[in-house]
């Protein structure tokens, strides 16, 4: 039990209490808070590991949406096939832009990002109106067909196989966490210089990172259109483009089970407040303030040390 | 010059910007050998390290290591080549253990015996689950030479290794070079001159970005001798 937040007791432990969510909590929540996870995960390694703050994620949340519209609406009828081209989209668009941008320093890098989703959103309103329909939006809901063992059409179906695929991720970054290249990443972050004198180039270390995250924000993208069936050029709008990073802060930057935890507490918050006042964001933003002076930890990042502590009490007090 | 030269520096110019730093610097190192640069602060050593490591563009100038020039080649390319660069502020990377810290450069190396790292500096062995932000001056002295040396580099540019650090660790520094260079070249920029002239077979004065003088003569390597250089 000693290292029940270390090592991947942890993670059937926190895929445990995210499915108890499905069981008590409406399903469309537990799978909005799946998608938003993921969506999440990536922009939390960049922020937490790289050092690098995205407002950029919803370009390519957009792009793997999109990929898998483009193939539900205009070519074919299999889910799982057009996740797997939102996916491909995602890696494309990272590999194709990620030379460009892992090589400016943090600051400009979040604003370059952050014109990456304006421009998204502006090729896919109106550039592409013809093909994405603008405004209106791609629907494909009933063009989906059913598919044999899981039905992504159907949502428990889904909620099974989101969940399936978001434990596979986070076992993916736990690897990562624990890696060569984990190290790596960290040590890009905190001194770049002292990399290259052991022999690593902090371009390529960069660059791999850039593509997994975005790779996996893109998956978050085609989840996102399978579930609703519909994708408008909404999901690149700027005006959304901080929120994984505030779902990242909210649950706590660089550890493992933040994203689930920030995008749990966001969209529960988004949820219960926006039945009450229009302007829920407020709450959010109040709430983040307070993050932030209490100690920047975020919600994860507070609980984690409390909770090992008490472990270690109670197996100090039975050994 | 000699045929069995391992490094090679040859009229060397550096530029930071319009200001040049470096003019003309020649020096040259053979395996196994220890040479020490001294000078002023600010003379331009820590530059002519930089430069060597790849970490600053020449102007002009050859730099020849084993008969290849490592002018343009990426700095961590020269690393992966066997010339390790050790950095004179001890930053090593905090928030990654000991262990993690010596993974880093094994992975890079491909070289995992850690065996030769904890015979030179036993002391890391009880270190491994340390953050490397929580060890002292000396500790991470070790540590950065000890993941330096994996790999079996065939020079270490090593930049004001005792600066900060207290007398015994200089003198266990002191001891580890000389072991270190039955093995491997070393070129080390220091201020400590008792320790330049314990260690040194060679010496070069820097002074305002020139070399002005080499003592080549083992036995004229005193501290009161390059004592006129600093």
């Amino acid at each position: 039990m000693v290292n029940i937040f270390r090592w991947s007791w942890g993670l059937l432990l926190a895929f445990f209490c995210l499915f108890l969510v499905r069981v008590f909590l409406p399903l469309p929540f537990a799978n909005e808070i799946l998608i938003f996870a993921i969506y999440t995960i990536g922009c939390n390694f960049l922020l937490g590991r790289v050092g690098f703050i995205s407002f950029g994620q919803p370009a390519y949340l957009a792009v793997g949406a999109y990929g898998t519209a483009f193939y539900l609406f205009y070519f074919g009828s299999n889910p799982f096939v057009g996740i797997l081209i939102g996916v491909l989209s995602g890696v494309a668009i990272a590999l194709l832009v990620g030379p460009f941008f892992v090589r400016l320093r943090s600051d400009y890098f979040a604003l370059v990002n952050l014109a990456l989703a304006v421009i998204m959103f502006y090729l896919f309103e109106k550039i592409l109106a013809k093909i994405t329909h603008g405004d209106n939006g791609l629907w494909f809901l009933t063009n989906m067909t059913s598919t044999p063992i899981i039905d992504l059409g159907n949502p428990s179906d889904f909620f099974i196989f989101t969940f399936l695929l978001a434990f596979g991720v986070w076992a993916l970054y736990k690897y990562l966490d624990d890696s060569i290249f984990g190290a790596c990443c960290l040590a890009t972050k905190t001194n770049e210089d002292k990399l290259k004198f052991l022999g690593y180039s902090n371009f390529n270390i960069r660059w791999l990172a850039f593509v997994i995250a975005n790779t996996t924000t893109a998956m978050a993208g085609s989840l996102y259109a399978v579930y609703f069936g519909f994708v408008s050029p909404e999901i690149t709008a700027p005006s959304r483009a901080a929120d994984p990073v505030i779902v990242t802060l909210l649950g706590g930057v660089g550890t493992l089970y933040g994203p689930i935890v920030g995008a749990f507490a966001y969209t529960g918050m988004k949820d219960l407040i926006s039945g009450y006042i229009a302007n829920w964001e407020l709450f959010i933003g109040l709430l983040l303030v307070f993050i932030m002076l209490a100690g920047e930890k975020g919600i994860w990042g507070t609980l984690e040390p409390i909770l090992k502590k008490l472990i270690f009490k109670k197996k100090n007090s039975t050994n | 010059m000699p045929t069995d030269e391992l490094l090679v520096v040859d009229d060397l110019n550096v530029a930071y910007g319009e200001s040049k730093v470096l003019f003309d610097v020649s020096i040259h190192i053979r395996a196994n050998e220890i040479v020490s640069c001294v000078g002023r602060n600010g003379a331009g050593k820590s530059t002519l390290l930089k430069t060597i490591g790849g970490f600053i563009k020449p102007t002009t100038g050859s730099i020849m290591f084993a008969n290849t020039s490592l002018v343009g080649i990426k700095s961590y390319n020269i690393a992966k080549m066997g010339l390790k660069y050790i950095p004179q502020d001890k930053k090593v990377f905090s928030d990654l253990t000991v262990r993690e810290n010596l993974e880093l450069g094994s992975y890079a190396t491909q070289d995992y015996n850690w065996d030769k790292v904890t015979e030179y500096f036993p002391k890391l062995k009880s270190l491994m689950e340390r953050k490397a932000g929580y060890l002292s001056g000396g500790e991470r002295q070790m540590l950065m030479i000890g993941r330096a040396l994996l790999g079996d580099p065939q020079v270490l540019l090593v930049d004001e290794p005792t600066e900060g650090l207290a007398p015994s660790i200089v003198t266990q520094l002191q001891n580890v070079f000389l072991e270190l260079s039955k093995k491997t070249a070393l070129v080390i920029v220091e201020q400590n001159l008792s320790l330049v002239s314990a260690i040194s077979e060679r010496v070069y004065a820097v002074k305002e970005g020139r070399v002005v003088h080499e003592i080549s003569d083992e036995s004229d390597i005193k501290s009161n001798v390059c004592e006129q250089f600093l």
